[in-house]
């Protein structure tokens, strides 16, 4: 073990070579081919290691995963994209399992991804939205794959949509995404599914659930979950409030304004009133061909966030400005350097000594 | 500070003792959050007006009856029960014939959730963690030679509460007793069996229907019989602190009450008959003033319902020394703990008491190990004297205080949960459950940093290792009971057995009292598991919501450092690795001992791992297979019933068909150090037994994931 240990944490070059060392000693290697044909065989275990392919955070790793995203994404897109997100306890892994299982039974093959965030101090998660869909998970034509937030948003993001293309080349005709509402991670979900569903409760009064109205804006359906027992009521007079908080904000196309629904997770009503929804949308969407300009645009914006993400990796990471960012920072924090000169210092350390 | 005539002088003379530390550092805040003066006086009691009442006669403080120990004391009632019928009765006979004066069966896990012997969810779990009951025809076993009509049993079951209530009656009756002589307990406590017990089977609304059935059938055909014991035992097992225990086992009877009164009843005809059942732990007088506390207080909240009995304000319980305190390492020291708790529970006046054995955190008792932790009672009732005078503590200016604080505080929370709008939406809520997991953390954080001593574990750690008997239960247990079931199937009327079971679903989809029409299919021979199942078809089966603490262990343990250089290490890891350790929690087959995996899931999520957490009750495959699709780097399984032995070995077989044999297996839990031979050959990695810190056996975990990484590199 001389070689490959003492690599690490070295320049690009020993890098290589480290790899190249552990593609002839270290058993079987796992190239481009074992994690596509996986895939596209739709083989569980090969499945989940491409998506933990997709997800790592190590440079050594992001050129096979860009190379089996290549290889892979003439077989995505046949897929419908669903984005569920809500307010934490909404009962949108419930509303999963519930649905997940009537597809299921319809015939479809599902996958869903469950995000859970990290903690900002410890790095660490619990990722128990798994413990909901415990029948949805024993469903041969499943698959349900917790996901941890990590660190940064542009991470989070990459490894998402990455995932969920990963299942609809394994032949999933369902992908679920499921978010806590309470960031900017909602916007970006609902800028890589087709179907953007916030799930409220009721009992939520005017100030809608600490969720940000912005979020509304991006709905393609409000749900209110638990319309059950004692909550039935109010589950109507919510389904009222969020009907008049929606003609407030412009629908995003005037083919599809966006319903207020309601359901009970637990009790399975109003599921296939979703499902229809959902089928209803594409549907007109699809005669317009504005679902297929979404998904461009999509794209589009998807090559922006990656080009601005990488950038900023890029810069934070950069040798000329990796040193300089604490002492920057200290100067801030005493109010010796204005924010703007700050700025201005750090970009001309890389923009102006390039050109 | 005190209000005494010389409380100066005292200051000043407590002041120099102390030196240069000030008097506020003698003053103790319990878990509880109750700040504990080093000294109480007469002028304490002043503002205590229930002080001077008497035992026998509201508010009850002082004792539900008015000789108590001094004409009869409280009933010895040791909680038993392992492998076959056959077994556990020549072992309660035994019992009897030694001293024990009431009978109290453990029933084993597949019994308890409603699954016979021959289910193959149950593999690992039969006979294990209690006796094993399929039919009628064990529990003639279980009593046989045992006349009904004269020994008092109480029975631990809530889930599958029909069948097993069912088959006690129908031995009764085939013994040629009577419904009216049979006295003793049932449990039928369902509702911490959501929060805390985990051998629940149906949702929450049909269990609490099936529990007023049966407070309605007893109390008109078996009036001798408590028809419910409201248990705040596995609370504090659980990790809840006195008040909490106190103020979630009252208001889970409030609940019970008043499913009483919507079925129908008088406050009267039930309530007279509720038992209750309190856990007794380390904290000396805490727990005293917890039982006069929950007396005054139940006395309290049920006079508001206008009973004419007085009985039915009055709280008679039954109390268990806690197998939580008691600790694998050192494990004679528990016979001390034992007793302190036991004198705790006597001195606090319960109606009957079962002691702990020193084994507690190795296996279930031995015949050597349950007679000791009988003697303790014998010696304690027979030779200390304490049965002389009636709550010789009363009076107590400490003790008094402190339960007056109990009570003050015990009812702030019950106000909080009738404000939710009873226990069982707080329950639904998750409320309580959060709070006892968060106590636990808490309680995990301090010892683990040594803040509390537990000696033998952070303190006075002993170097020898103490050889004695460990009672395992073979895995033939389980081949007799299928043995005995084909059996059964074979001899009895089926077309009677499949009649009676369509009228029971009938009475479930329709109504009519459950208890009864239960009946008929237990005297046809029907198995435990198809009676439940007869059920199970119209009320389903209740999944639990897995819900999560976070941050609590690293605020709690208070060495900044330590925790730094884990979650420095975690983070390293993701730097070489890609991510973060991932790490699946998991709990199989039916043990529901969740305390031990919340704890360890919460602190390594603190410590920066990346925790996946499984639903209970997993098979092996379902574990495996939640294993490879989260494709995290180890399973961790925590075992806590026995079953360690077949469902483990079983997980890495499974494992292994689906190709992941890279991934590591650990376990935790209660797993008698002389399996750990077994284990390691079956292919565990690692074990970590009760006591283990979380932050050693993190840094462990750690150790063995580096280590697999860098022998994957050379
Ligand atoms: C608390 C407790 C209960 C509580 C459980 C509350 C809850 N929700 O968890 C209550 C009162 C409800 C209960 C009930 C029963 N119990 Co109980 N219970 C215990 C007790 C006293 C303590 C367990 C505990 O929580 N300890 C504290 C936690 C933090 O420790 P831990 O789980 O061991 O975890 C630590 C380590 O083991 C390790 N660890 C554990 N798992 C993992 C996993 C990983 C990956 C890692 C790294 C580390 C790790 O780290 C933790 C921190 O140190 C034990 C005896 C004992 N002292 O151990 C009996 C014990 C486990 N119970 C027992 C029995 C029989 C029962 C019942 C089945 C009785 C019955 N027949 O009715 C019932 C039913 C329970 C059920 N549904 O399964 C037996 C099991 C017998 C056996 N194994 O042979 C025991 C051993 C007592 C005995 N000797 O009789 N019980
Ligand atoms: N009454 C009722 N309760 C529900 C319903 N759906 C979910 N719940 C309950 O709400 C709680 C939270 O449900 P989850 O599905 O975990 O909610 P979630 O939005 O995924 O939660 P997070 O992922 O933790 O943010 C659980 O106790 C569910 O049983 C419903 O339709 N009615
Ligand atoms: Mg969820």
């Amino acid at each position: 073990m001389t070689k490959a240990a003492g690599a690490s944490g070295c320049g690009e070059e020993s890098r290589a070579q480290a790899s190249e060392f552990e593609k002839t000693k270290a058993g079987p290697t796992k190239d481009s081919d074992y994690y596509v044909k996986g895939v596209l065989d739709n083989d569980r275990l090969i499945l989940s290691k491409t998506i933990t392919l997709m997800e790592s955070t190590r440079p050594e790793d992001h050129d096979l995963a860009l190379e089996v995203m290549d290889r892979i994404l003439p077989y995505t897109g046949k897929a419908i994209r669903l984005g569920i997100t809500g307010v934490p306890g909404g009962g949108k892994s419930t509303l999963i399992e519930t649905l997940g299982m009537m597809l299921v039974e319809k015939g479809f093959r599902v996958a869903v991804i469950a995000v859970d965030p990290s903690s900002k101090i410890s790095g660490g998660s619990i990722m128990g939205d798994k413990t909901r869909m415990q029948f949805l998970s024993a469903q041969e034509n499943a698959y349900v794959r917790p996901a941890a937030t990590g660190q940064t948003l542009g991470g989070v993001a990459r490894k998402t949509r990455e995932s969920m293309l990963v299942c609809e080349a394994a032949g999933y005709d369902v992908v679920i995404i499921e978010t806590v509402g309470v960031g900017q991670l909602e916007t970006t979900v609902a800028s890589m599914v087709d179907f953007f569903l916030v799930l409220m409760i009721p009992g939520a009064g005017d100030e809608l659930q600490g969720i940000k109205r912005g979020i509304l804006e991006l709905a393609d359906a409000v749900v209110i979950n638990k319309a059950d027992g004692d909550n039935l009521v109010h589950a109507q007079m919510a389904q009222k409030e969020y009907q008049t908080a929606l003609h407030l904000v412009n629908p995003r196309t005037p083919t599809w304004l966006p319903p207020v629904l309601t359901c009970s997770a637990l009790e399975k009503t109003g599921i296939e009133e979703i499902w229809n929804t959902v089928l209803e949308h594409r549907k007109k969407l699809s005669a317009t061909g504005e679902l297929e300009a979404r998904r461009r645009e999509q794209a589009l914006e998807w090559t922006w966030f990656l080009v601005d993400e990488g950038l900023r990796e890029w810069f934070y990471k950069h040798p000329k400005t990796k040193g300089l960012l604490p002492e920057i920072k200290k100067r801030i924090e005493s109010g010796t350097i204005t924010p703007t000169r700050a700025a201005s210092e750090l970009l001309e350390q890389i923009i102006n000594k390039r050109s | 500070m005190l209000k005494h005539p010389r409380g100066k002088e005292w200051e000043e003379r407590a002041k120099k003792e102390l030196k240069d530390k000030p008097l506020e550092s003698i003053i103790w805040e319990t878990p509880e959050g109750i700040r504990i003066n080093p000294l109480y006086t007469a002028e304490d009691l002043e503002s205590l007006d229930y002080v001077n009442t008497l035992p026998g006669l509201p508010p009850y403080v002082r004792g539900p009856m008015a000789t108590m120990y001094t004409n009869r004391p409280w009933t010895i009632r040791q909680y038993a029960g392992f492998s076959t019928a056959r077994e556990s009765n020549e072992f309660y006979r035994k019992c009897l014939a030694e001293g024990q004066k009431g009978l109290s069966v453990a029933f084993d896990l597949p019994t308890h959730r409603g699954y016979d012997s021959d289910h193959p969810r149950v593999a690992g779990d039969v006979g294990k963690a209690g006796v094993a009951v399929d039919s009628v025809e064990d529990m003639k076993i279980l009593f046989d030679q045992i006349p009904l009509d004269k020994m008092s049993v109480s029975m631990t079951m809530n889930g599958a509460v029909l069948p097993i209530l069912g088959g006690y009656i129908v031995a009764a009756e085939e013994q040629g007793v009577s419904h009216d002589l049979l006295s003793g307990t049932i449990q039928n406590d369902i509702l911490k069996e959501y929060l805390t017990r985990n051998t629940y089977i149906y949702p929450p609304q049909p269990s609490m229907r099936i529990v007023s059935d049966i407070m309605a059938y007893c109390s008109k055909e078996m009036p001798r019989f408590n028809t419910i014991s409201i248990s705040g035992y596995h609370m504090m097992e659980a990790g809840a602190d006195t008040v909490l225990q106190t103020a979630f086992t009252l208001a889970d009877g409030l609940e019970y009450v008043r499913a009483g009164l919507r079925a129908g009843m008088k406050v009267d005809d039930f309530a007279p008959r509720f038992s209750f059942f309190f856990g007794v732990g380390m904290s000396f007088f805490m727990n005293i003033a917890m039982l006069r506390a929950a007396r005054m207080l139940w006395h309290r909240l049920m006079s508001n319902f206008n009973p004419k009995n007085p009985r039915s304000t009055m709280l008679r319980t039954h109390c268990q020394t806690s197998g939580w305190s008691l600790t694998a390492q050192d494990p004679y020291n528990n016979i001390i703990r034992t007793t302190i708790e036991c004198l705790s529970a006597v001195l606090g006046g319960t109606q009957s008491l079962h002691t702990n054995s020193f084994d507690e955190a190795i296996g279930l008792p031995t015949d050597f190990s349950a007679r000791i932790a009988r003697n303790t009672q014998l010696v304690v009732q027979e030779e200390s004297d304490i049965c002389r005078a009636i709550d010789p503590l009363g009076g107590s200016y400490y003790l008094e205080v402190m339960t007056q604080k109990i009570v003050d505080e015990a009812q702030k929370v019950i106000d909080e949960i009738e404000e939710m709008g009873g226990m069982a939406k707080a329950i639904e809520s998750g409320m309580p459950k959060m709070r006892i997991e968060e106590a636990a953390t808490r309680r995990q954080a301090r010892i683990d940093q040594g803040l509390e001593t537990i000696v033998g574990v952070n303190r006075y750690v002993a170097d020898d290792n103490i050889e004695f008997e460990i009672r395992e239960v073979p895995e033939s247990v389980r081949n007799e009971q299928i043995a005995r079931l084909e059996e059964l199937r074979k001899k009895r009327d089926n077309k009677a057995v499949e009649k009676a079971l369509a009228d029971l679903t009938r009475a479930a989809e329709t109504g009519g009292n459950l208890m009864e029409a239960t009946l008929p299919a237990v005297r046809a021979r029907a198995t435990l598991g198809e009676i439940s199942n007869a059920l199970e078809v119209v009320f389903g089966r209740f999944v639990a919501t897995t819900l999560c603490i976070s941050g609590v262990y690293a605020s709690e343990y208070r060495d900044t450092t330590i925790i730094e250089s884990l979650r420095k290490r975690t983070a390293q890891f993701e730097e070489r690795e890609g991510r973060r350790p991932r790490i699946l929690l998991t709990k199989m087959g039916q043990d529901g001992h969740d305390r031990g995996v919340k704890v360890v899931a919460t602190a390594y999520a603190d410590l920066g791992f990346d925790v996946d957490i499984s639903p209970m009750f997993q098979t092996p495959e379902e574990a495996a297979r939640m294993a490879i699709e989260n494709d995290v780097h180890m399973v961790g399984v925590s075992s806590l019933a026995a079953g360690h032995k077949v469902l483990i070995p079983e997980l890495i077989k499974e494992l292994k068909r689906f190709g992941g044999e890279e991934i590591l297996v650990i376990a935790g839990g209660v797993i008698p150090p002389k399996d750990y031979q077994f284990l390691y050959d079956a292919g565990v990695v690692g074990i970590f037994g009760p006591g283990t810190p979380i932050i050693e056996s993190a840094n462990k975990v750690l150790n063995i994931l580096e280590s697999k990484g860098r022998s994957k590199q050379s």
